[in-house]
């Protein structure tokens, strides 16, 4: 029968004696899990991204041409029109050769797909929807050499085709919408174009088998075996932190099955949770998934959690957004600068000038000679010294 | 623009027309100009004859002064301009003495003799001081109508023009002159800022500026006396042409006040500075008096906190365009905060800043979404994104759903773009909530409609059965 586990500090913990060659004793229900996940095991080499693909994105630099350029100008301004000339032709050479054949990099990739995460969460798309669209793009990527000006396509009509899989029909905006606010630069008929491409490429093996199947999959055969509800992680929270890894292209070089489970390890390792460790620990063994490659992974998601869960902020990139306000309200913004004012600064006095006007009367020569001129436009003293004694009485 | 139909009834009722969503009264009775006529009590009929003197120029040096005092003393004759046609060659007369003595003011050297002085200001007096004609004050919108200029600018104005290069001139003394410019006159002068000609008001703003510079001794007079206009304008009357002018003379004094700060000024600035932003003409003053008020943050940040309250507090519920203004006012506000102070009103602020991105008025919410393109502010909101982001994710998330203006829409999702590069873990978190309480609240929902069904069906049952229907 099944044993109940207690864990959790006001429980006594037991020694957990679990196997899972009792698996005739579980329920109908965990057994049916553990089942779907062995033959989901079985393809999911299917859906991987080609590796070799993957590494030549992670050794592509990131070419940064279009500083230096203003940069040159900016320097040779003095010399002759004719050596500009050359500058000119000289970098738009290299400008080109490396766009061309320098394809994606991992760092261009990871921006996209953290464009994506926007577009997705913004338009409400569900992880799946998330996830689906990233295994498209990565696949893709893998075994096409692309220019990098075409990303941007390539990653919204992942995102559309993946949409159109997973999400109702009502939950899905128009293509000139998805455009629209990813301030694209691409039209609806180039976004059509580009999904059948992808299509065809993928050889219509569209719906994937991705890591959150597996996450889904061994959180449900977690929950069924538990009785503690409140202490397993919800499933949000996992979904969070796998999208998290997912920005990183490095994680898509992960079997599904492997990187799922590292997630979950990681978790339950920073939750400190020993009992939850050991039905993690049976499931990977049933599951025959090899020790060394689950260290290596649960290690670098555990690196990539600090950096998700630090309170350090990435500083938004504002430069790549757009701001486009209606006709009234940039009129609005350039008018309301009331700026240097034609009239010049009075400097207040250091004497108390809410005294009455008999007493600063017969302050007000030495005061004068000595501040100079309040405001005046006028040269020279403000009060000549003959004058001084006059005031007087 | 904006087109005025005149209608020839007299009893029609103003109609409003909407430009970008901004009313406009464009509908008036035909209006019929009516000239400014000043109150100068003149004697009819009598033809005013003065005679010719020679130039100054002309003159040997030392008969100049005493020249000079005649020639001011006959321009305290004053002219009716509201008759074109009356004392023509004289009123020509009067307008070239008047250019001879800016001029002579200007370039002179030792003219300027003790007797003089009385004679200046009596002369200036004679022509300035006036009882303003009263405007169509119910009618008049300063926005849009034209102003009722001066008839007698061609004097008017080189009177103006002589006194302020008097009180400029190299040998001015206040210390003579304040015997004759004295509290009444500052009173009758702070007066004339009501005037509707703008370029008097132009004037008036060099004179009284020039005279708070060199009269030490009336500077608190001024103060309590702009002080008075103000808070009658606010409070009394909601008429006074001269606020901007009184505000530019006043942001020239804020900029040299001395620190640390006078109670006296931060009195002003929150009894009397913040409550002018209540007005309805709040559009035509609006520049200087938000320059005013980040002149006082700049001189004492402290003052951040009271100011930042104080306008939302005053903040505008129902008139979109003084909305517009209030967002533009503080994010120069924000513009110059300290980090410190940002913390101290950053819950308020943003829960009003919220409340405006939802706004249904387009530009209401451009405006306020357009925050986020504010470098500064924006790292002041990455500092602070953990208190922020809670305060700003509801409205943002729903109006990316619901808002009607794809421009909205497509600010919207900057905004939230920033935020999850900001701070993913908390956005994430929010982004859960949210998605739940939503769910809760569809359950919630179809949980009551499926018990209002149950109860109508339960009617209909009963009612069935009364009616033999249903056996019981």
């Amino acid at each position: 029968m099944l044993q109940f586990i207690c864990f959790g500090s006001n429980h006594i913990k037991q020694n957990v004696f679990f196997r899972m060659q009792d698996l005739q004793d579980l329920d109908n229900e965990t057994c049916w899990l553990v089942k779907e996940l062995k033959s989901y095991i079985a393809q999911e080499a299917d859906f991987l991204p080609r590796e070799t693909g993957l590494n030549i994105m992670e050794s592509a630099a990131e070419v940064g041409i279009a500083i230096p350029v203003t940069q040159f100008y900016i320097l040779y301004l003095p010399f002759s029109s004719v050596l500009m000339c050359y500058f000119d032709v000289l970098l738009w050479c290299l400008t080109f050769i490396f766009q061309n054949h320098n394809g994606v990099s991992a760092k261009c990739r990871n921006a996209k797909v953290e464009d994506l995460w926007s577009l997705a969460s913004f338009f409400g798309f569900s992880t799946q929807t998330f996830v689906l669209a990233v295994n498209l793009l990565d696949r893709f990527l893998a075994i096409m050499k692309v220019q990098p000006k075409h990303v941007p396509c390539i990653g919204v009509s992942c995102l559309h085709i993946a949409a159109k899989m997973v999400e109702d029909e009502c939950n899905i905006s128009p293509t000139h919408e998805l455009i629209r606010i990813s301030q694209s630069k691409f039209t609806v008929s180039d976004l059509s174009r580009m999904e059948k491409i992808i299509s065809e490429k993928l050889n219509l093996e569209l719906k994937a088998i991705t890591a959150l199947t597996f996450l889904h999959l061994y959180h449900a055969v977690i929950v069924s075996l538990t009785s503690e509800r409140g202490e397993i992680p919800s499933i949000e929270r996992l979904e969070a932190q796998l999208k998290a890894c997912l920005c990183q292209l490095i994680f898509s070089k992960a079997k599904p099955s492997v990187l799922a489970l590292s997630v979950i390890t990681q978790e339950f390792d920073a939750l400190q949770s020993l009992a939850m460790l050991e039905i993690v620990q049976e499931l990977q063994r049933h599951l025959k998934i090899i020790d060394s490659e689950l260290l290596y992974w649960r290690g670098l998601v555990a690196k990539c959690m600090t950096e998700y869960s630090s309170s350090e902020c990435n500083k938004p990139d504002n430069k790549k957004l757009v701001w486009i306000v209606s006709r009234r309200t940039a009129q609005n913004l350039h008018a309301n600068h009331f700026s240097v004012p034609e009239l010049p600064t009075i400097p207040e006095g250091s004497w108390d000038e809410s005294e009455s006007e008999d007493s600063c009367e017969d302050m007000s020569c030495e005061e004068d000679s000595l501040c100079g001129s309040p405001g005046s436009d006028a040269e020279g003293a403000f009060f000549p010294s003959e004058f001084c004694n006059q005031g007087r009485k | 623009g904006a087109i005025r139909a005149m209608s020839s009834a007299a009893t029609t009722p103003p109609s409003v027309d909407k430009v970008d969503g901004f009313s406009r009264k464009s509908v008036r009775k035909a209006k019929q100009k009516r000239s400014q006529s000043s109150s100068q009590f003149r004697s009819q009929g009598k033809p005013i004859e003065l005679t010719p003197l020679p130039l100054l120029k002309d003159v040997p040096a030392p008969e100049q002064p005493e020249l000079f005092l005649k020639k001011l003393q006959q321009c305290c004759t004053v002219f009716d301009f509201m008759d074109t046609l009356s004392d023509l060659k004289m009123k020509e007369y009067k307008r070239s003495t008047l250019n001879e003595l800016v001029d002579y003011v200007t370039v002179s050297r030792g003219y300027l003799t003790e007797q003089a002085y009385p004679e200046v200001v009596k002369m200036v007096s004679y022509n300035i001081f006036r009882t303003l004609p009263p405007t169509d004050s119910n009618e008049f919108d300063p926005e849009e109508d034209e102003p009722t200029l001066e008839a007698s600018w061609p004097h008017l104005q080189l009177v103006y023009e002589f006194f302020i290069r008097f009180l400029e001139s190299q040998e001015f003394q206040p210390s003579i002159a304040k015997k004759y410019i004295d509290q009444k006159f500052v009173l009758q002068l702070l007066e004339l800022f009501d005037s509707e000609d703008p370029r008097e008001r132009d004037y008036l703003k060099t004179v009284l500026h020039r005279i708070y510079g060199k009269f030490l001794g009336l500077r608190a007079f001024i103060r309590k006396q702009i002080n008075n206009i103000f808070l009658r304008f606010v409070y009394e009357t909601e008429h006074f042409n001269g606020v901007a002018e009184l505000l530019e003379i006043l942001g020239s004094i804020i900029n040299g006040f001395a620190l640390p700060l006078k109670a006296e000024h931060k009195q002003f600035l929150v009894k009397v500075l913040i409550p002018l932003h209540t007005v309805r003409s709040l559009s035509l003053f609006h520049a200087q008096l938000a320059y005013c008020i980040v002149q006082f943050l700049e001189k004492d940040p402290a003052l951040t906190e009271p100011v930042i309250r104080g306008l939302l507090k005053f903040w505008p519920k129902t008139c979109s365009q003084k909305e517009v203004m209030y967002l533009g006012e503080l994010e120069e506000i924000l513009d110059v905060i300290e980090p410190t102070q940002f913390v101290k009103i950053q819950e308020p602020l943003f829960k009003q800043i919220s409340r405006c991105v939802s706004s249904p008025h387009f530009q209401v919410a451009e405006r306020a979404l357009y925050y986020w393109n504010n470098e500064y502010i924006m790292s002041l909101i990455e500092e602070n994104s953990s208190v922020i982001l809670p305060i700003m994710f509801a409205s943002l998330y729903r109006i990316s759903k619901e808002h009607w203006n794809p421009a909205i829409v497509a600010l919207v999702y900057n905004v939230l773009k920033a935020f999850m590069e900001m701070n993913s873990t908390l956005f994430d978190e929010l982004t859960a909530t949210y998605k739940s309480d939503r769910q809760r609240e569809k359950k919630k929902e179809k949980e009551r409609e499926e018990l209002w069904k149950k109860l109508e069906d339960l009617e209909l049952k009963r009612s069935l059965r009364r009616d033999g229907m249903i056996p019981t």
